[in-house]
């Protein structure tokens, strides 16, 4: 799946703010990826020392973009980009969701929803349920890739006021592929088990070397210790060991 | 143009650029970006006798110009790296230093023995992990590290380079060489630690992880400085080389070779940038061979 990695200087195409501290990053160019996959970024020298994992949330005739939440200096600094500026970056990296036939079911929660879009782009027909923390975002963008676009806030602004768990029953699905802070991954692998669906969950460590050669990013599996980085960040939920 | 091969303690390498082990795998992920057989040599993660699971996450916190890790030396086991690592990356024409850890002498010699009835290139004695044991590596300590030299020396055919800790001191390095090393290997990282201010508890389960990059580069510099001076043995200097400069000034300091750690992680290509870095140097300034410049630092 994963094709030969490279390591580019991209050029910013454009930079946008979409919400509250959230930003629509698009590269000029002709890049590679699957949905699911990364790549590393970094917009400066030496400090921070490491590059910033982020995941492609779309790929088109035009170039690459993600869509990132500012937390701390790497993505700050990201925000901060002008169309023209040059950034580097090494990718695609890492596993990307398994291609199934059937009805599927993309659930993202918070920024687990940039890796859903391209999913939903390259597996038509699928369904996004989409959990937000406050006002909504890029729904209209959603609602023209995906089937079915649901929505949760924990305001109840722009769809269901509580969590996406609440709206999403997995009855009738072929797959679930997800994204989200780990608590509610937990919970949906509680929900799809019962139903008896397949679920695909995008996991998070912390990265140095993103190719899977510094094992820094190891998370427990059935298996022992996985990299999150090369043997994700796409894992069957079955394999994850949800209790630590 | 220059000469870059240099011999390091009866090892011939084609450059003196070295990828440092746990950073650079078995060669096999950055194979994906450059042929690997373009550097000196790829150092492998540290081997044991039998397969470790290694340290539970988190396992990295990057720091002001650093990183700190705990690994705790995950790896497959001498067995499965000769089967399933070593042909590849011997098939790619990689010169192989395989890293190895053991629990005592015992298991060290037994280790070591077995890597000498392969296809590796040499042996690195690794006796300076900071995120196996509690309390500092068996190389802070001359006395343990004379006995793991010594067993290992024993059954040992090929060239035994010896990796030190920072906090070792010239002592130990003493009796590394006493013991029969062909060459010194300085420094892993240095013992640090970080406290999560949102919980007041260490980071890392094991408290102590090892601090590498660029914030250590002065001290490692230092270290190497001094052994190259105390020691007949060649020196291979290691800590926060980022560039083709950096790597100049460990070779200025005294250094046969250098290895390139966290520096991947920085930049993917970072390693072979600097053989690239250091031929380009060479030429410009005529340099014919590695004796013409190093150690010139040295007083
Ligand atoms: C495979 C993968 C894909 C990701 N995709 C996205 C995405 O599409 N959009 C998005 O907004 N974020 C994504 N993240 C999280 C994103 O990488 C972090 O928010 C970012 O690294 C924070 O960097 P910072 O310098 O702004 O923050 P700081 O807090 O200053 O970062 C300090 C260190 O912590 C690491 N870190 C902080 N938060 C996380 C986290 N949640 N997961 C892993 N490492 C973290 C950083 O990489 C850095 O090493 C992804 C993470 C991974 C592992
Ligand atoms: C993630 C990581 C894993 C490491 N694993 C090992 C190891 O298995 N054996 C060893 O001798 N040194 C290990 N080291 C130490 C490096 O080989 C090197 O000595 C140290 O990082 C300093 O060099 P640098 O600043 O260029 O990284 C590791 C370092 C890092 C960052
Ligand atoms: S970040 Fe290095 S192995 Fe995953």
């Amino acid at each position: 799946m994963a094709g030969k990695i490279e390591v580019a200087a991209a050029q910013v195409a454009s930079n946008v703010r979409v919400a509250e501290g959230i930003f629509l990053l698009k590269l000029r160019g002709d890049y590679s990826a699957a949905p699911g996959q990364f790549y590393m970024l970094r917009a400066w020298d030496r400090n921070p020392l490491l590059s910033r994992p982020l995941s492609v949330f779309n790929l088109d005739g035009d170039g690459i973009s993600f869509l990132y939440a500012v937390r701390g200096r790497g993505t700050g600094l990201l925000s901060r980009l002008s169309p023209g500026n040059e950034i580097g970056i090494t990718g695609p990296l890492g596993n990307g969701w398994p291609r199934r036939d059937g009805r599927i079911a993309l659930v993202g929660g918070g920024l687990g929803i940039a890796p859903l879009f391209y999913a939903a782009g390259v597996f038509s027909g699928s369904d996004a349920y989409l959990g937000y923390p406050d006002e909504p975002y890029l729904v209209d963008e959603f609602a023209r890739v995906a089937a079915r676009v649901m929505v949760s806030s924990d305001t109840g602004a722009g769809g269901t006021k509580g969590f996406i768990t609440d709206i999403f029953d997995p009855d009738g699905y072929d797959a679930c592929y997800a994204c989200s802070p780990r608590p509610m991954l937990a919970a949906l692998d509680r929900i799809c088990s019962r139903a008896g669906v397949p679920l695909f969950v995008s996991l998070e460590e912390r990265m140095a070397c993103g190719v899977g050669a510094c094992l820094g990013c190891a998370v427990r599996t059935v298996h022992g210790y996985a990299r999150v980085c090369r043997d994700g960040p796409i894992f069957p939920s079955s394999e994850v060991m949800w209790n630590g | 143009m220059g000469d870059m091969r240099v011999v390091v303690g009866g090892l011939r390498l084609r450059n003196p650029v070295i990828a440092a082990s746990g950073t650079f795998g078995f060669g096999a992920e950055y194979a994906e970006i450059y042929d690997p057989a373009r550097l000196g040599a790829v150092c492998t993660k540290g081997l044991t006798l039998m397969p470790r699971q290694g340290n539970p996450p988190p396992r990295l916190w990057e720091t002001a110009g650093g990183l700190l890790n705990s690994i705790g030396l995950q790896n497959p086991g001498i067995e499965a790296f000769i089967r399933e690592e070593l042909p590849r990356m011997k098939a790619q024409g990689i010169t192989v230093i395989t890293n190895v850890w053991g629990n005592d002498p015992g298991e060290y010699e037994r280790s070591v023995a077995r890597l000498c009835d392969s296809s590796v290139d040499a042996i690195e004695i690794n006796v300076s992990c900071p995120n196996v044991s509690r309390g500092g590596p068996v190389g802070e300590d001359a006395i343990r590290t004379a006995a793991v030299v010594r067993r290992s020396r024993k059954v040992c055919t090929l060239p035994l380079w010896v990796k030190l800790p920072p906090a070792g001191g010239l002592a130990v390095a003493r009796t590394a060489q006493e013991e029969g090393a062909d060459a010194v290997s300085a420094v892993n990282t240095f013992r640090g630690m970080a406290i999560d201010i949102k919980t007041g508890k260490p980071v890392f389960v094991n408290v102590v992880a090892g601090l590498s990059g660029p914030a250590i580069k002065p001290i490692a510099l230092r270290i190497v400085y001094e052994l190259a001076a105390a020691l007949t043995i060649p020196v291979v200097g290691i800590g926060g080389i980022g560039d083709w400069r950096d790597a100049l000034e460990f070779i200025m300091a005294g250094a046969h070779a250098v290895q390139v750690g966290t520096a991947n992680f920085v930049d993917p290509l970072a390693a072979v940038k600097i053989v690239a870095g250091l031929e380009k140097y060479m030429e410009e300034n005529k340099i014919t061979d590695w004796e013409g410049i190093r150690g010139n630092a040295q007083q």
